[in-house]
């Protein structure tokens, strides 16, 4: 108390000195001890998924297949079906996995690194890490999470009929969302197997579509399936616009396969 | 003895706190139900994720902001004659912050994860940001009431000793104030970037939110510290405001509303040219639509414009009653803003198909579990600035602090009442 002048400037200066140290040092000491997997080295494959909308019927097999194989309750849906508008009076249906965004907004801004991508693409979510602020479901522009307001237990109504479980369950209390099958991709290629070509290392909803609806693959492979899918046909992504760059492809409704309906073809256009 | 319980019971303070209290007991039946539950007895769903609780959040937060701008005027612009107001600001702002975690704790999936972000940083979440800020600023707060507490005649009263450390707390009141108008600076302004950040609502999507959510804070912080003040020196005779102090701060109040007036009216007015889609349906909701009376009547009439003709005008607001109203009005304006903010890019949902550009609207009301939990954080706020009034002497202008080298006098040691 006797220079108070002194007493404060001396605060000042270490008071700061002390907090930027705290701060940097905490920072070190995070990065070391609990980030996570680190920045890996870049992977050979960049896994993308293909879906051709001629030949989705909406039967809902990719549903419960991937309900079975993630263990998802039977009130949510990693991938969903959804109607869109019909071309030529034929129904068209666009199934929504998640995205899998290469400039994805819920990796932007999910305050604790919960969602993360892996060095092939896929958006991951960090269970472990999740704390349920819910930011990300506001943030995907594709409604492709669901949070667990309440606890999934009993049994799965989708096992065993459509597959079996191969990753655990989310706790309540965090966001889930489709991750597109990285278990299988991951143990088919400990297996020397190729995903999108072989069954067990591909997507459950791939494997299960009946109609070859869905197709999968490695973009960096130019002979895998989506790789030839994506040079033979036109194709679009949704909302390009917001430029998340996503891994999800389809292939519109062709006029090939409705041409023959007269009466929805627009005008001609003679003058 | 049962004359003189007799005598409590016909005290009309008896029966605030005893009505605090039964609120703040549902809150609490509220709150174990949220924990062992979950949060499926909520309204709460995918597509509007956040909704009353945040709402609080939003409240609380910018309703503290008295306390880093009446520390910063103290402090660092020199205004030494405010610092009695200070003082009440950044006890209330502890409050506001406390109820803001408390809230956010019922909020989030696993409250036992709350410290995660502390640890695993992402930089590029403004909501990270928010959290780091407001931690680091709860503790500039705790500090800067660690004298408060210290000194209140109470306190020293029963711990001579400890007050005494406690109140030398105060001699790093400078260093606490650039620091927390650093962080308010920082987590004020990115709370409305928490949602500006957002591509995916576009009513949300664009940068004038982060400045409207400290511009307005700036009016309804001081207003609400304001208000208080006076609201309290009316109710009890522990509360001694000086007039003159309360004036220049509602001056102030008044001039932050006009520059608040003219930052929404380019915000809004930008956002109705062209058709931009989701966003100018959701602009519709705002002007037009179901949140037409809160925008038009909450925000604009009550929150900015009402107020601010009283609050300019030296005659007006000299007069309590209309000082109170439009303080009143400030603060209601402000909550109506940010919860017609939250809500309205979480009802007007951008849609996903190609084909369609129309948005989805979506529907929440907060369910009875929300509401009571709610209330009770918010009966908790007025029953610990009650305490403080009564106790911890907040709320008196009289009190001249032990700045530096005034050593310490209590000037209301325990006193009968």
């Amino acid at each position: 108390m006797t220079d108070t002048t002194m007493n404060r400037r001396h605060f000042l200066k270490f008071g700061l000195a002390g907090l930027a140290t705290t701060t940097i040092s905490a920072r070190y000491l995070t990065r070391e001890a609990f980030s996570g997997p680190a920045p890996e080295e870049k992977s050979p494959h960049q896994w993308a998924m293909v879906i051709d909308q001629s030949k989705c019927t909406g039967c809902g097999y990719c549903v419960k297949a991937c309900q079975a194989h993630n263990d998802v309750a039977p009130d949510k849906a990693w991938t969903r079906i959804m109607e869109a508008e019909p071309v030529g009076g034929k129904e068209v249906f666009l199934p929504m996995p998640c995205m899998q965004c290469q400039d994805a907004p819920c990796v932007d801004i999910c305050p604790v690194k919960a969602s993360y991508h892996r060095a092939d693409g896929i958006v991951m979510m960090d269970y472990n890490k999740c704390i349920g602020c819910r930011y990300c479901e506001m943030a995907c522009p594709y409604g492709a999470r669901s949070f667990n307001w309440e606890e999934f237990t009993g049994p799965n109504p989708a096992v065993p009929a459509w597959g079996q479980p191969e990753v655990p369950r989310r706790p309540r209390g965090v966001v889930e969302k489709c991750s597109f099958c990285f278990q299988r991709i991951d143990r088919g290629l400990e297996y020397g197997l190729t995903p999108g070509v072989d069954q067990a290392a591909t997507p459950a909803c791939v494997v299960a579509c009946p109609y070859g609806a869905r197709i999968f693959g490695d973009l960096n492979d130019p002979n895998s399936p989506v790789s030839v899918a994506l040079a033979e046909n036109s194709s679009y992504r949704l909302r390009e616009d917001l430029g998340t760059e996503t891994r999800v492809f389809y292939l519109p409704m062709r006029d090939s396969e409705t041409e023959d309906n007269e009466e929805i073809v627009p005008c001609s256009n003679n003058a | 003895m049962f004359k003189q319980r007799l005598s409590l019971v016909r005290q009309p303070f008896f029966w605030w706190v005893a009505g605090l209290l039964v609120v703040i007991a549902a809150g609490l039946a509220a709150a174990f139900i949220i924990l062992t539950r979950g949060l499926v007895v909520t309204n709460l769903t995918d597509l509007v994720p956040w909704g009353f609780w945040i709402g609080i959040d939003l409240s609380s937060i910018a309703l503290s902001a008295g306390a880093f701008l009446l520390s910063a005027a103290v402090y660092l612009l020199g205004i030494k004659k405010l610092q009695p107001v200070a003082r009440t600001a950044v006890f209330m702002g502890l409050i506001g912050y406390s109820m803001a975690v408390l809230t956010l704790m019922l909020d989030i999936g696993r409250p036992d994860r709350f410290w995660h972000s502390l640890l695993y940083w992402n930089i590029h979440s403004p909501l990270w940001e928010v959290t780091m800020c407001v931690t680091l600023y709860l503790t500039v707060l705790a500090l800067e009431v660690t004298p408060i507490v210290g000194q209140s005649g109470w306190f020293h009263g029963r711990w001579p000793k400890l007050g005494d450390r406690m109140a030398s707390v105060h001699k790093i009141a400078p260093v606490l104030a650039i620091v927390g108008l650093c962080l308010s600076m920082l987590h004020q302004s990115s709370l409305g970037a928490t949602y500006g950040v957002l591509k995916a609502r576009p009513i949300w999507y664009r940068p004038g939110l982060a400045v409207l959510f400290i511009v307005s804070a700036m009016a309804a912080g001081p207003a609400m510290v304001v208000l208080a003040s006076t609201i309290a020196s009316k109710v009890t005779s522990r509360a001694r405001v000086d007039k003159s102090l309360l004036d220049a701060v509602a001056q102030f109040i008044g001039w932050v509303l006009v520059a608040y007036l003219y930052l929404r009216f380019w915000d809004a007015l930008s956002m109705s040219y062209t058709y931009e889609p989701a966003r100018s349906e959701g602009l519709f909701y705002l002007t037009k639509g179901p949140l037409a009376l809160n925008f038009w009547i909450g925000e604009i009439a009550l929150g900015i414009v009402i107020p601010m003709l009283i609050l300019l005008n030296r005659k007006w607001r000299q007069n309590t009653r209309l000082l109170v109203l439009a303080l009143t009005f400030v603060v209601v304006g402000l909550v109506f803003y940010r919860w017609d903010t939250n809500m309205v890019g979480q009802l007007v949902v951008f849609n996903q198909m190609p084909q369609l550009l129309t948005p989805q609207y979506t529907q929440y009301r907060p369910s009875l579990i929300e509401i009571a939990a709610g209330a009770g954080i918010i009966a908790y706020g007025l029953l610990a600035f009650t305490i403080g009034v009564r106790s911890l002497g907040v709320v008196d202008h009289t009190l001249v602090e032990a700045h530096d080298e005034v050593p310490y006098v209590p000037a209301t040691a325990v006193s009968t009442d």
